[in-house]
């Protein structure tokens, strides 16, 4: 493994940086944890990492909240998303995923913008912030911003939308229109063990509900069964509006098909494609059968 | 901006054990790499060389990290503790050495320093939460559990360590 280093020491230098490299080879590197496996195991000619973990920027590095939203910078650490207060009461569903990546030592490294932009089919913080339909601010070499959907970011095996020369510089979440008590969030992370695990399939799931457990807003999305991190859109329809305590089985059934019906998994090492499905649809009945339970 | 091509090298400096260390290293150096071929620190171990196994886990600010996935670049400016720097200057050594080895909790050896240097980073974590605090926290056994799992251990069966840990963490005042 052998490369050229860029160490920008701030988001105005980032940029400049990414102007010059316009027409050169280069990788971004966060907490590089997922980029020096990956250069080792294939190293590249003539790279240059412009490597922006010493990028001192209050907000590139944090989390805060502005004009009900949650703004977490890219540059955010994975231990900070499942300490922030504001993460644990809004979105447990993206802390469960942040707290469940890998291992502590890796957490203190690896980044959100890194696990976000990697856009591995069983990314957990992807998986996390789709159920959440955050919004992905990103720059580009001249310094312009655009907003993305995370549910239009990814456009195959480990192909975002990001553009070369452009960075993601901050992730977005709306603050949610109930208060906790009304919420059901969480995240399912399946695999041979439960720590350092590369799921097998995993679910989030992040829903609204009025005082009578009406639904009135629903985000589901699954990982690792598609070449992507796949966002249920008619799972989501189908449960608004529904009495989340009034579900028959086979409305619960149904739900569930509402998720299978997008999954479209591979046999591999750790699983194959039939019981991936299998798991999927279990886990996607489970979340509405837990809630009639502990309810 | 710091700029440099393959060949030439970059400049650093960090505290490693309390002991100020400049150098040049390459810019696609690790961490583990300079501790144990360039500074002598073979306490640290390389594993599996993927973050899975956690033998190579020293402290940055005192939290632990795999060394193994971490550029040696990036430890510039920082606080870097390996397993020798837990020996007092007297030779005597940590309270979290001193219970694995009441303990019996070393079989090889291998994933022994890495271990420490983790429940090292959990008493730390619990040290700047519990400043100024009168009702003090300390973790139970599942969270030590949780806190150690990026460490492999392949001898022992994990039952001693965890319970060196929980003499550390839990039983001590």
């Amino acid at each position: 493994m052998n490369f050229n280093i860029e160490i920008p020491a701030s988001k105005n230098e980032l940029i400049e940086l990414l102007s010059e490299y316009k027409n050169k080879k280069y990788r971004i590197g966060a907490g590089c944890t997922d980029l020096i496996m990956e250069l080792r195991k294939k190293p590249e000619d003539d790279l240059t990492v412009i490597n922006i973990s010493q990028i001192n920027d209050e907000d590139f590095n944090n989390i805060k909240l502005s004009n009900n939203k949650i703004v977490i910078g890219a540059n955010t650490n994975v231990v900070k998303i499942c300490t922030n207060n504001e993460v644990v009461t809004n979105f447990p569903t993206l802390k469960e995923a942040a707290q469940n990546l890998a291992s502590n030592q890796i957490r203190q490294v690896a980044t959100i913008g890194g696990n976000i932009c990697t856009a591995s089919p069983s990314g957990d913080l992807i998986c996390a912030l789709m159920a959440l339909k955050a919004n992905l601010e990103i720059i580009d070499f001249a310094g312009n911003k655009r907003s993305v959907s995370i549910l239009e970011f990814y456009k195959g095996v480990r192909i975002t939308d990001l553009k070369k020369s452009e960075f993601l510089s901050s992730i977005e979440i709306d603050l949610n229109k109930v208060n906790p008590k009304n919420m059901y969030s969480g995240f399912i992370k399946i695999g041979t063990r439960k720590s350092m695990e590369c799921s097998v399939v995993s679910l989030a799931y992040h829903i609204q509900l009025n005082e009578n457990y009406k639904v009135i807003s629903a985000g589901l999305a699954f990982g690792a069964s598609a070449p992507t991190v796949i966002f249920a859109y008619d799972a989501c329809d189908f449960l608004i509006n529904k009495n989340i305590t009034e579900l028959k089985n086979n409305e619960i059934d149904e739900f569930a098909n509402h998720i299978l019906k997008y999954a479209s998994p591979i046999d591999d090492l750790r699983a194959t494609a039939w019981y991936r499905k299998q798991v999927l649809f279990n886990i996607s009945k489970s979340i509405l059968e837990e809630f009639s339970k502990t309810n | 901006m710091q700029k440099t091509e393959v060949s030439k090298k970059i400049k650093i400096s960090f505290e490693l054990n309390n002991r100020k260390i400049n150098m040049d290293v390459k810019p696609s150096s690790l961490l583990l790499d300079i501790l144990r071929d360039e500074l002598g620190m073979k306490g640290t171990k390389p594993g599996c060389n993927e973050g899975e196994c956690g033998a190579c886990t020293v402290l940055i600010n005192g939290n632990a990290i795999n060394s193994c996935l971490y550029l040696a670049v990036n430890a510039n400016g920082k606080e870097i503790t390996t397993i020798e720097g837990l020996v007092k200057n007297d030779g005597t050594l940590d309270h979290v050495q001193k219970a694995i080895i009441d303990n019996g909790a070393v079989q090889c050896g291998f994933c022994t320093s890495g271990m420490i240097m983790s429940i090292k980073s959990i008493e730390n974590y619990y040290l700047s939460q519990n400043n100024n605090v009168k009702n003090k926290k300390k973790p139970n056994k599942e969270e030590i559990k949780k806190w150690l799992e990026g460490n492999l251990c392949r001898c022992t069966g994990y039952i001693k360590i965890i319970d060196a840990a929980e003499k550390v963490l839990i039983n001590e005042e």
